[in-house]
């Protein structure tokens, strides 16, 4: 019955913690999210996370979720999408927001941080062939940028025009009148970011449980 | 030899007619006479220190294994900072590049880490299921964490459950078996009747008394504060809802007129039976999506000061019961005195809240009646009236304050019908407008002190636009 409902060894949780690089307690939490938000089943569908009212706010909703269905974020060299994920493969993604530790060394802390510019990099490319070109760039703009309302079509256009631009003339300097500028590279992509402090602010900003509490009289 | 079975079955007569007798004496005679031996809370207490017990042995044996056995009462996974606005988020992110106002690739990690979040912790998705404890109730039901620690414990654990299953539920059906039999029965006697008035005040007595048998047969022990406040006639009540149950909760201590669905089967025979001796409002199906027709009948039977105060649930949803979602403005439309009540259940005792994804009425209630116990404060609000310039939607939101004030519940702006339904895309554009008032905004500065630049840069721009069109 349900003596055993849930049991998990430890070694269980070692293997994740490697693999990921959670902490067990951040693993057990993120565990009964996945729970919550499949229904208590084995897999979530992009269903499950589209009924999150929370994302529905969210103006890149659809290129967030892509991504978490996305083989390519799950470190192996498959491309492709899935159509149901298993919590494994849930917390393979997600740990390209895990919080950095105390423990943390400089090296972690710069592979950390390319693994999010990947993370980020794929987003826009989505046809997976290395490149961010114009019209990819400008879907991912548009999303975020009002269809009714404060921006118009064209202006939201313009914008993305003008970023590739800058990016253009960033990376490569010296572009002659005639030359074509085919898209931004990942490495181009790393060069604009250079300055962006992303790790102490893209990451999950996980409650800090360190002390337990005991189960006392609760006053209702 | 042929003594046997006589004396099997003489025996078997006479346990079950001790069996009825003591049932009589103890639980229907008292719910008739209004009296109470206080034995359901002498029970709880019993309960409590078993309990008690039974967590301090986990305690020990979790130590004795060097295994963390409480989690963290928080359901919180995220830290939940001071809202910042939009605005100031994006400019922090920034702020290490240039502070220049233009699109930044960099703006998409502010919604790329918004929308994780919302993924890893959300305020509504984890509502709708059942909260976890923090200590064992002996109901492996309610905790998944639990496992074998120590032989004493599954020994208990295992006791529970035959008492439970074997003694609790078979009593309770019986009861609960009986009151709805009586409640059919003298309805139908007494709307025999041609005196309407005497008619009116014996089905008050009748509905009362098998109320008060039903609460026996789920052995609800209730605590109502602030009897003052009770809902007068001429008025609506309104209440967070978590399970059907709550109706039983609250006619206990009072008469309401219920309104609803009209049913088929034994829930239609029990609302044609309740309907015939006093004022209920059954809607057939299609009447309910008629917002006119409803609001019409409701302001009829408010606007008869004869009628008793209408039970409404403005959440439309079953809610686990940490919280309270928005109200639907219909029921405060109506132009009368709210009386708000907030119900609070222990789930130490069982838990209450019906999970209609998971589980079915009859399963649900077979669950409920064999938990210990079900425990709740029910909180009788001060009335409120619309004043002055509010509309309905205002009103809502000042009553379900009060409600979720007094019951220690969590606030909240979200409609449980999304337990169901989806989100309407008009969230996400107001955010689109928001991020594009952001950029707007701030261009407009730019604008204003950089027209001379433009005229030079438009060539320029001619020539660069030629790279971006090749790629086309």
């Amino acid at each position: 019955m349900g003596a055993s409902h849930g049991r998990t060894k430890p070694n269980e949780f070692q293997e994740l913690m490697d693999k990921t690089g959670f902490s067990a307690e951040q693993i057990k939490n993120l565990r009964i999210r996945f729970r919550q938000l499949s229904g208590n089943e084995e897999t979530i569908s992009r269903e499950n996370l589209d009924s999150i009212p929370a994302l529905a706010n969210n103006p890149i909703k659809k290129e967030i979720i892509d991504a978490i269905f996305d083989k390519r974020n799950q470190h192996e060299s498959e491309v492709g999408s899935f159509q149901e994920i298993g919590f494994e493969q849930f917390l393979m993604v997600m740990s390209h927001f895990r919080p950095p530790t105390l423990k943390t060394t400089v090296e972690e802390k710069e592979a950390l941080r390319k693994e999010k510019l990947r993370f980020l990099f794929n987003m826009h490319d989505t046809d997976n062939d290395g490149i961010i070109t114009l019209d990819e760039y400008r879907k991912v703009v548009e999303g975020i940028l009002s269809k009714s309302g404060a921006i118009e079509p064209e202006t939201a256009k313009g914008i993305a025009d003008a970023a590739m631009l800058e990016v253009a003339s960033t990376n490569v300097p010296n572009m002659a009148p005639d030359d074509f500028y085919e898209g931004i590279t990942f490495e181009h992509f790393e060069q604009i970011l250079k300055g962006l402090e992303m790790e102490n602010r893209m990451h999950i900003r996980f409650l800090d449980v360190g002390t337990t509490m005991r189960c006392g009289r609760s006053t209702s | 030899m042929t003594l046997f079975p006589a004396d099997n079955l003489l025996c078997l007569g006479i346990s079950i007619t001790v069996w009825f007798g003591l049932l009589f004496v103890f639980m229907i005679v008292p719910s008739v006479l209004r009296v109470s031996f206080g034995m359901r809370r002498l029970y709880m207490r019993t309960l409590l220190r078993i309990f008690e017990w039974a967590t301090i042995r986990m305690e020990i044996e979790a130590k004795k294994r060097n295994q963390e056995l409480y989690k963290p009462y928080s359901n919180d996974i995220i830290v939940k900072e001071p809202l910042s606005s939009l605005q100031q988020d994006i400019q922090e992110l920034r702020g290490c590049l240039r502070s220049e106002a233009e699109f930044e690739m960099s703006d998409i990690f502010y919604f790329c880490r918004r929308g994780v979040e919302s993924i890893v912790d959300d305020e509504v998705t984890k509502r709708f299921s059942a909260q976890e404890l923090e200590s064992w109730n002996l109901l492996t039901r309610s905790s998944y964490n639990f496992r074998h620690i120590s032989l004493r414990l599954t020994v208990l654990w295992g006791l529970g459950v035959l008492v439970r299953y074997g003694v609790l539920l078979p009593l309770r059906v019986t009861l609960a078996v009986t009151g709805i039999s009586l409640l059919l029965v003298l309805t139908t006697l007494v709307a025999v009747l041609p005196n309407t008035d005497l008619r009116f005040y014996l089905s008050e007595k009748i509905q009362m008394m098998c109320y008060r048998i039903c609460v026996r047969s789920l052995t609800a022990i209730i605590t109502y504060h602030n009897s003052g406040n009770k809902p007068q006639n001429g008025g609506i009540c309104v209440a967070n809802h978590t399970t059907p149950i709550d109706v039983i909760i609250l006619a206990n201590d009072g008469c309401y007129s219920l309104i609803g669905q009209a049913h088929g089967g034994l829930m239609g025979m029990i609302q044609r039976a309740m309907g015939r001796s006093s004022h209920h409002i059954w809607f057939d199906r299609a009447e309910v999506k008629d917002r006119h027709l409803v609001a019409k009948r409701l302001g009829d039977h408010v606007a008869d000061k004869t009628k008793q105060p209408i039970l409404m649930f403005p959440e439309g949803t079953c809610i686990n019961n940490t919280s309270v979602m928005m109200f639907k403005k219909g029921s405060f439309e109506i132009d009368c005195t709210v009386y708000p009540v907030a119900i609070k259940y222990d789930p130490r005792f069982g838990d209450a809240f019906w999970n209609s994804s998971k589980f079915g009425l009859v399963t649900y209630l077979l669950r409920m009646m064999s938990s210990w116990a079900i425990v709740c404060s029910v909180w009788y609000l001060p009335p409120m009236n619309r004043e002055e310039g509010e509309d309905a939607v205002q009103f809502a939101n000042r009553v379900k304050a009060a409600i979720a004030a007094q019951g220690g519940l969590v606030d909240l702006i979200w409609d449980g019908g999304l337990k169901r339904a989806k989100v309407k895309d008009a969230y996400k554009e107001e955010q689109q407008k928001l991020y594009s008032k952001v950029l707007v905004g701030e261009q407009d500065q730019k604008e204003q002190s950089g027209d001379k630049h433009l005229e030079d840069e438009s060539t320029e721009e001619e020539r660069n636009d030629q790279h971006l069109r090749k790629g086309q």
